[in-house]
């Protein structure tokens, strides 16, 4: 690192550790009442003893558990879906219509449709966060397919490489860099859907955590929570930015 | 030597059998007939080079010669049988390297995906990656990846890529049209010095008069719309060729001329 990006960095955790300060600063002051807003000391503590009596912890397990399903299954799906979509002209324009009319839909609204085929259950939670987070990851690996260099295919074809090689060799890690931008995307939607299905359905994870601590006027133990949501995002983000830089190093080769 | 005798020999010279040869080749596309009636014939060991103004059909010509299409009419034939597809003795080195390279492998692995494809087992790539990257003049470049090349080391990389097929012909798709003076020459030579010791057949499509001459043992020129042969040109110069006495020599200089008379003529 360099010295203006040394600069930066210690910038933007002065500008963090201010809105902290903030924070405290109104809750010592009480301008808003204790019983809703907690300082950050008091939610640290909350966090700490949740932590140690193990609660949060099995809750953060549960989140991280149907984050990560919903968010592999998604990746598998979208993957094999996009790829079969992108790498035909013919299904691309079949199939092109359909998904724009189910792409915008927002899929709090298929949750219902959700509860009712599949009840209150684990399986009702995967389906809805993989239905969610499908969507960013299959139309990058369209896009990603469907702009593979034509040359490259030519190539290919005078090499007689087969159809699997094809696809392994010229395809696949063309449209990586797309796949894995819409994997990126896809990981914050798994996030989000896995608050609303534990909220919606009362299964183990930080949302129902969040929402009984709210229920039960827990400042600190709800604020502990939304804390650890809000790492779990930046976390697991910063997780995948990191495989993404070390499987795209080509592109920053030239550079 | 006459011409006319020159050209009787040459003839003479091709009925012995042809290794490519197109009969009564048409190609249309879209309704646009882009070549008709083609009648060539390229032999075993020839340096054939194809000139024509923009949109004579060159470049598909050397397309139908790789399998990439299939005539409309008429057979375009290795070796006595039709072409059917690309096969592994024919390499094709296509004009925008920039585009024909893997950007995210190196330069080792773009070679290597030719000897994947010829299913060389792995243990024997790494020397054989070695030996292709010192012959086309990139040893210890085998690490870098396209991007971080010059335009002419990414086109000895895509010729160190077909060379990895171990093809008996070439076809070369104005493969030094984007490079500098300089390294076009360099190239030039290069790709004599390679083919000429392995006896390699050359189709090589080019727009550059002087390069066809200096580089061919015969050059053909197309006519535009549809494409068809207007001009067949034996090149009686010395060999190996060099860069400085070659361009001078008498011949040189008439042959030239008679291209670009040919050239001037097809262009209204």
């Amino acid at each position: 690192m360099n010295r203006a990006a040394i600069l930066w960095r210690v910038a933007s955790i002065l500008v963090a550790a201010g809105f902290i300060a903030a924070w405290q600063l109104i809750a010592n002051l009480r301008l808003v009442s204790p019983v809703f807003l907690p300082g950050p000391d008091r939610a640290w503590a909350a966090l700490v003893r949740g932590f140690s009596s193990g609660d949060l912890a099995s809750k953060l397990i549960g989140t991280l558990e149907h984050m990560a399903y919903g968010w592999l299954a998604a990746s598998i799906a979208g993957i094999a879906l996009g790829a079969l979509i992108g790498s035909s002209r013919m299904m691309r324009a079949y199939v092109a219509p359909s998904l724009e009319f189910l792409r915008p839909l927002p899929v709090s609204a298929i949750i219902p449709v959700a509860i009712a085929m599949l009840g209150l259950t684990q399986g009702m939670a995967l389906f809805v966060i993989a239905f969610g987070a499908i969507w960013p990851i299959m139309l990058a690996t369209i896009h990603g397919f469907a702009a593979v260099e034509p040359r490259l295919y030519e190539v290919a074809r005078s090499l007689q490489m087969s159809r699997a090689a094809v696809i392994g060799r010229i395809a696949l890690p063309s449209a990586l860099p797309d796949i894995l931008a819409g994997m990126r995307l896809s990981l914050t939607v798994a996030l989000i859907l896995s608050v609303v299905c534990e909220i919606l359905a009362g299964l183990d994870g930080l949302g129902q955590w969040v929402l009984l601590s709210a229920r039960a006027f827990r400042s600190a133990d709800l604020f502990a929570g939304v804390i650890l949501l809000g790492a779990t995002g930046y976390l697991t983000s910063i997780a995948v930015s990191l495989v993404e830089q070390r499987l795209l190093a080509w592109q920053t080769a030239a550079r | 030597m006459s011409v006319v005798a020159r050209l009787d020999e040459a003839r003479a010279a091709r009925r012995q059998k042809a290794l490519i040869a197109f009969n009564a080749t048409t190609l249309r596309l879209g309704g646009k007939t882009i070549i008709e009636n083609l009648d060539l014939e390229v032999r075993p060991g020839e340096f054939l080079c194809i000139v024509g103004a923009s949109g004579c059909g060159k470049t598909t010509a050397l397309r139908l010669a790789a399998g990439l299409y299939g005539p409309t009419s008429g057979a375009v034939t290795f070796d006595g049988e039709p072409i059917t597809g690309p096969r592994r003795e024919v390499a094709i080195v296509f004009q925008d390297y920039g585009k024909a390279l893997l950007p995210w492998r190196t330069a080792a692995g773009n070679i290597s995906l030719a000897l994947e494809a010829s299913r060389v087992p792995a243990r024997e790539r790494s020397s054989r990656i070695e030996a292709l990257l010192r012959k086309v003049g990139l040893p210890g470049h085998a690490d870098k990846y396209p991007t971080e090349m010059s335009g002419g080391m990414q086109q000895r990389l895509q010729i160190a890529r077909c060379l990895a097929q171990e093809p008996t012909t070439l076809l070369m798709d104005e493969p030094f049209g984007a490079l500098d003076a300089m390294t076009r020459q360099g190239l030039q030579d290069e790709v004599l010095s390679l083919t000429q010791t392995s006896q390699t057949t050359v189709i090589f499509v080019t727009h550059d008069l002087d390069e066809a001459i200096y580089l061919g043992d015969r050059i053909v020129g197309l006519l535009p719309h549809p494409g068809r042969i207007g001009i067949e040109l034996a090149v009686d110069l010395p060999r190996p060729r060099d860069q400085l006495a070659t361009r001078e020599h008498p011949e040189f200089l008439r042959l030239r001329r008679q291209l670009f008379d040919f050239i001037k003529a097809t262009e209204h």
